[in-house]
């Protein structure tokens, strides 16, 4: 059914309204990802079964090379599983064409990066405004919409300056407002608080949890720093491809 | 992704390499600017001679030569091969009443060319090569373009209408007017006898020994012609002259004194007679020139014309011979033009694959953004086509003013390089305009695919590892 919606190219809105079918709203079977490393094979991921409800705050911890990264990506689109399904909204996402799977990056997830990989060119609101380009808003909603996201990272106030004259922390809540943008469902973030010191990483924490509770956004965070960990609701920790 | 928001990222990421961008733009700005003053110089020298033979209906002319293997002879108005030789059949009024029963001949001419020397403006020491040219005035087979005074009629005898070569080279050049009335010196020698005008030769004295004859050879003979007009004949020789065909055969008649034949029934006397030797008998017309009245009838007239065993020239020979040294030309100036531009395109190429490399990462936030890949290529190509889009307009503003500078020199010192046509270098039609900034798009387009496709299949996950 929601593989229609896929198909018939359905607006943004309609497409995001479709979760309310009931049901898990990620939910992974057997999904398998190897790679070929020195004529060996190597799974990064082997025969994952997963549901994540939605509203969830998931932390996911485990080893450098466990597959954590791998299994975020594949949740966020990023990258397609050899074998197994990802169903978001009961969609199966890894079997759809790159411009459906980039609307679902567009539209459904928000990605927070360790490094931030903000564009140092652009003021702050530039970068917010990256995701809104891609869905077609007019120049004059973007800004609207990215300075309102500033806002609600509090990073209003530096909407004009460029990630260098930034530090860490507002660099991360920069990145959290670009993750925003187009009103995801799901945020995934890959080590958030890596490049930060503990306390400019629990103010990000904290203000990813806010987005959780008060917004309902599924929350995706992987992790080393056992202190983000037990703010989750849910631990999961994966070696060397499979959940333990 | 809307099309505007593509414009807006290629200028701005083009913005941020400023002297990057500035150079490869220079490079196709060069390459477009060869590009457009070779074309336009070729366009207008084609279309500056197309015109002026227009001008003078020479579009429906047809020349009768001799010679049928000098059918290829590209002279439209010849001077008229007039000297005794054997080649081909003679060409006299037997022929032009015979061109003229040719269907859908409008009206016919012989060319005669005169034998003279030199000529000059009377009361100068400067002489110039002679060049004239005798016609049938009531013909009306091509009506010279008369800058002053008038043509020449049938009753004309020592008339002549001058060409705008002679009028230049006495400083008449911007007073053609002034020349009307004024005398032409015709130098000629005399050979021992005159032309049938003018004073007839000295009849030789009893006693002529060798030294008398060889005086009266070596005497030069000058006449007065009178100017009665100034023709700006700018497509064909402009060195030409005309005059009446009536009195160029006179001129190519030559009166001498001579002994008759002695023979049993004439036994010599020592009397010599007035003898005259009409050359244009013998040797006939140098050309004649017919008007069709209707291009399309070259063709026909033509063949008819081929059938009497004559030699044929039409405009359409001289269009294809245009058309075919042009192209000739094009080809060379377009292949110097092409390698310009694809020197251009390589640094395209150049700035665009450092452009990807350098922006990987940025790739991968935005493919992470929501952008697929299309979007992903069509931004590099977009970038690439702007930076042949702006070569080419750069290209052509230069090119602007760079004719507009030789224009101003021309306008100074123009008057001493002849006339050459170039009045209509730089007149660029829209469609130059519009090709030249769509080619330098097209190939800043095709230069930047390459690069834009590899970026578009980056894998998300490695551009964002990419470090």
């Amino acid at each position: 059914m929601s593989k229609l919606i896929f198909t018939e190219q359905i607006t943004g809105e309609k497409f995001l309204n479709s979760y309310n079918l009931g049901g898990p709203l990620i939910e992974l079977k057997n999904v398998t990802k190897a790679y070929e490393l020195g004529g060996e094979k190597i799974f990064a991921l082997d025969h994952i079964n997963l549901r994540i409800e939605k509203g969830d705050f998931i932390a996911i911890m485990g080893p450098s090379g466990s597959g954590k990264s791998t299994l975020a990506n594949v949740i966020g689109g990023l990258d397609t599983p050899d074998e197994g399904e990802i169903l978001v909204d009961e969609t199966n996402i890894s079997k759809i064409s790159d411009s459906e799977l980039s609307k679902y990056r567009n539209k459904k997830i928000g990605f927070i990066f360790q490094s931030y990989n903000l564009q140092p060119m652009y003021t702050a609101l530039e970068n917010v405004m990256v995701p809104l380009i891609f869905s077609g808003m007019s120049l004059r909603n973007r800004e609207k919409r990215a300075w309102d996201c500033l806002k609600a990272v509090g990073m209003d106030d530096r909407s004009k300056h460029r990630p260098s004259q930034l530090s860490g922390g507002q660099r991360q809540r920069v990145c959290i407002a670009r993750a925003l943008a187009n009103n995801p469902e799901i945020i995934i973030a890959d080590e958030p608080t890596g490049n930060l010191d503990s306390k400019k990483g629990a103010e990000i924490v904290s203000l990813l949890k806010d987005l959780n509770q008060r917004d309902g956004i599924t929350l995706i965070v992987i992790t080393h720093d056992p202190n983000v960990a037990k703010q989750a609701k849910k631990i999961i920790t994966i070696k060397d491809g499979r959940l333990i | 992704m809307r099309f505007i928001d593509y414009i807006r990222l290629a200028i701005k990421n083009l913005g941020r390499q400023k002297s990057r961008t500035f150079l490869t733009i220079t490079a196709i700005t060069v390459g477009s600017l060869s590009l457009i003053l070779m074309l336009s110089l070729l366009i207008s020298v084609r279309q500056s001679l197309i015109d002026q033979l227009n001008n003078l209906g020479a579009f429906n002319l047809v020349t009768v030569t001799r010679d049928p293997n000098s059918a290829d002879n590209n002279q439209i108005i010849s001077s008229g091969n007039n000297s005794p030789s054997d080649d081909g059949k003679i060409i006299n009024d037997a022929t032009v009443t015979a061109v003229k029963k040719i269907p859908n001949v409008v009206s016919v001419t012989p060319i005669l060319s005169a034998w003279v020397k030199t000529i000059k403006l009377e009361g100068q020491d400067k002489k110039i090569w002679s060049n004239v040219i005798g016609f049938d005035p009531s013909s009306n087979v091509f009506n010279l373009p008369i800058l002053a005074g008038r043509n020449i009629k049938s009753t004309d005898m020592d008339k002549i209408v001058v060409g705008m070569r002679f009028a230049n080279t006495y400083g008449y050049g911007n007073k053609p007017a002034d020349l009307i009335g004024k005398k032409v010196v015709f130098i000629m020698e005399g050979g021992g006898g005159t032309p049938d005008w003018g004073a007839l030769p000295a009849k030789p004295p009893a006693n002529a020994n060798k030294e008398w004859w060889d005086a009266q050879n070596n005497k030069g003979i000058e006449l007065l012609v009178e100017i009665v007009g100034v023709a700006d004949n700018a497509s064909m020789d402009d060195s030409q002259n005309y005059i009446n065909i009536e009195w160029a055969k006179r001129l190519m008649t030559q009166v001498r004194w001579e002994s008759p034949q002695c023979d049993k029934n004439q036994p010599c006397d020592n009397t010599m007679v007035l003898t005259k030797y009409d050359q244009t008998e013998k040797s006939g017309y140098g050309s004649i020139i017919i008007n069709v009245g209707d291009t399309a009838h070259l063709q026909s007239v033509a063949a008819e014309i081929a059938k009497l065993g004559y030699g044929v020239t039409t405009a359409q020979t001289m269009l294809d011979q245009i058309n075919r040294i042009m192209l000739l030309v094009g080809v060379g100036l377009a292949v110097i033009g092409g390698i310009s531009l694809f020197v251009a395109a390589i640094g395209i190429i150049n700035t665009m694959v450092m452009a990807t490399y350098e922006r990987i990462r940025e790739i991968g936030v935005m493919r992470a953004c929501g952008a697929t890949r299309a979007i992903i290529r069509r931004l590099f190509t977009f970038e690439a086509a702007l930076l042949g889009f702006w070569g080419g307009v750069f290209g052509i503003i230069i090119s602007y003013g760079l004719i507009y500078i030789a224009k101003l020199i021309v306008n100074k010192y123009g008057a001493s390089l002849g006339n050459l046509p170039l009045e209509q270098i730089g007149t660029f039609p829209w469609w130059l305009i519009l090709s030249v900034t769509g080619f330098t798009t097209l190939v800043g387009l095709l230069s930047g695919l390459g690069p834009a496709i590899k970026a578009a299949r980056l894998n998300p996950v490695d551009a964002l590892r990419y470090e």
